[in-house]
């Protein structure tokens, strides 16, 4: 404790010091008002990237344990050391802010800009962990660095510590991207809001490695099941010709029994080879890249019927449709949207004759493709389950089916854009919508 | 009495080696199916080298594109160069769906290519019709006697 209180007496005598030595301009902005000189070796490691822990006793590099500090009321307070760049052309403003800050046991060594050009070159040469800056000063004002800051892809948050503004001004500062507005004359709030904002830069760090550290395994996780699915398809391959061979050779020579298990193993290798071909689609929406052009959905959809020919036919399904967009999309997979799409409405028919209607109308700013049916239709609880990988609301029995389908249909329109929907009112029918933007705004990956 | 036609089949894997030649077997034609497992066996085959010293000179060559030691395209190539070989057909008959596999088996001269289909009904239908169309329908140059 003695010597944590001998270390701030000398660091406080230390900063006056250099302020008394005069304010010359042009050393002002390379002027390091130290605490503790040996704080200012260590600011360039910022402190957003040491762990941001608010322990009541910290290790100092060379081993020693920094203990409490107090406040005026007697408070522990923890210690913290930063890195602070002020934008401040007042040198007592200067001071007022550090000795508020040290108060606290936030221990910050500071260097001063007062131009936007010594700004932008400091935030460059070093890491500061927060920005005070104030809003008046001759020539440009301290919100302009935070045009400066996210030019140079800098998130190192920003107070304002200014006279009165109005509360416009203020409020338009906080939108601009400002973390917090402290006034002058109320300098005791300032630690509370370096805390704060150091905190909330830590958590936007910790969701944004959250988030690269999510797509990283999603993608990890596409390879997987593309290279699994891939070599799945050799060896099943073998299981689903050689059982079909058994079936062929031995059907009838056997016992029932044996007819039966053969018919078993024939049918679960046919089953697991769609399952294994389907995922494999399903992986590979997004994995190749997709190939945008020009697109006539009218041609889109005689592809999808064509290629559902028999399914039709066997069902007796009529499908009619108005007239159709162009829109920019890979036509393979735009296919695939529609033929999975009326391929359900054919196979979750209802008992009077099928009719699936497939439509388009504008928006503003997107088409919303329907595709329509009189069908058995879907509880409202399911509407948003279908669309989920393996997610089947029926027995194989009742109805054939993977439950891949439709995730493939919405990973498609995802990825050109869009979004995708069903309502639905059981026993009448079910009504699949999705749009596709009518500018092409591709998400990339 | 006439000769078997030839075939010629390379493959690594023992179970389409016995498909093929069980459905060649169902056929009316009268084939004779010559199995080796890798790419320097069937060059070894094809030049007559060491136990292949009696081998027939095939009609038809059946050739998957993954093979230890010496893959397809290398032996594809090298009986395309090859005068002595050249003018036999070669069948591509694989997995692979890639459209440079297929690309690239073209322009080293394969004369068809051919996808293993995954269930028996299909299997069927394409080997049939392979031979068929090689072996039966197709005009080839006269065979070269050895």
């Amino acid at each position: 404790m003695a010597q944590s209180r001998r270390r701030s007496g000398r660091a406080r005598i230390r900063a006056e010091r250099s302020f008394s030595g005069g304010w010359d301009r042009h050393v002002r902005s390379q002027l390091t008002f130290g605490s503790d000189i040996r704080v200012s070796d260590l600011a360039a490691d910022s402190l957003a990237e040491r762990e941001f822990e608010l322990s009541p006793g910290q290790t100092e590099p060379d081993g020693t344990i920094s203990r409490h500090s107090s406040d005026q009321n007697g408070n522990p307070q923890c210690k913290l050391k930063l890195r602070a760049l002020l934008v401040e052309d007042e040198p007592a403003d200067v001071e007022l802010a550090l000795r508020a800050l040290r108060d606290t046991g936030l221990e910050a060594t500071a260097d001063v800009a007062q131009t936007g050009d010594e700004f932008a070159e400091l935030v460059r040469k070093n890491s500061y962990d927060v920005i005070l800056a104030d809003y008046k000063l001759p020539g440009w004002n301290g919100m302009e660095s935070v045009e400066i800051l996210r030019r140079e892809g800098l998130d190192i948050p920003i107070i304002l510590v200014s006279g009165a503004l109005g509360e416009l001004t203020a409020v338009e500062c906080i939108k601009q991207g400002a973390a917090d507005y402290v006034l002058k004359d109320h300098l005791a709030r300032l630690p509370e809001s370096v805390r704060r904002a150091m905190r909330e830069k830590k958590l936007r760090q910790d969701h944004k490695r959250s988030q690269e550290e999510l797509a990283r395994s999603n993608q990890e996780l596409e390879q997987f099941a593309y290279v699994a699915s891939h070599d799945l398809q050799e060896p099943l391959r073998m299981v689903a010709t050689y059982t079909q061979l058994l079936a062929e050779r031995y059907q009838g020579k056997l016992d029932s029994d044996a007819d039966k298990y053969i018919h078993y193993a024939v049918d679960g290798a046919l089953r697991m080879q769609k399952l294994v071909q389907d995922l494999l689609a399903f992986s590979r929406v997004g994995r190749q890249g997709m190939a945008l052009e020009s697109t006539d959905c009218n041609t889109v959809l005689e592809v999808a019927l064509s290629n559902l020919k028999v399914a039709i036919q066997e069902s007796g399904a009529v499908i009619r449709h108005g007239l159709l967009p162009v829109v920019m999309a890979d036509v393979s997979q735009l296919v695939q949207v529609f033929q999975n799409l009326i391929g359900n409405a054919i196979k979750f028919r209802g008992s009077q004759p099928t009719l699936i209607q497939v439509n388009a109308e504008a928006t503003a700013k997107e088409w919303i493709f329907s595709v329509r049916d009189n069908g058995i239709g879907i509880a409202p609880q399911q509407t948003e389950n279908v669309f989920v990988i393996f997610r089947r609301l029926h027995t194989r029995a009742e109805y054939p089916g993977n439950g891949i389908g439709l995730s493939i249909c919405k990973k498609i329109v995802e990825q050109h854009g869009g979004r995708i929907w069903v309502t639905s009112e059981p026993g009448c029918g079910s009504n699949f919508q999705f749009t596709l933007p009518i500018k092409a705004t591709i998400q990339h990956r | 009495m006439k000769t078997p036609r030839e075939i010629l089949m390379v493959d690594d894997n023992p179970a389409d080696i016995d498909l093929t030649t069980e459905v060649l077997a169902r056929s009316k034609a009268d084939f004779h199916v010559n199995a080796v497992n890798d790419g320097v066996e069937a060059i070894s085959f094809l030049r007559r080298q060491g136990k292949y010293a009696n081998a027939p000179l095939p009609d038809l060559v059946v050739l998957d594109l993954n093979l230890p030691r010496k893959n397809g395209c290398e032996v594809l190539s090298s009986i395309k160069t090859d005068p002595a070989l050249a003018k036999i057909p070669v069948v591509i008959f694989t997995t692979s769906q890639a459209s440079n596999d297929i690309t690239r088996s073209y322009n080293l001269g394969a004369n068809c290519y051919l996808r293993k289909p995954g269930n028996l009904p299909e299997f069927i239908a394409v080997v049939q019709s392979m031979a068929q169309l090689w072996l039966s329908f197709a005009s080839l140059p006269q065979r070269e006697k050895r």
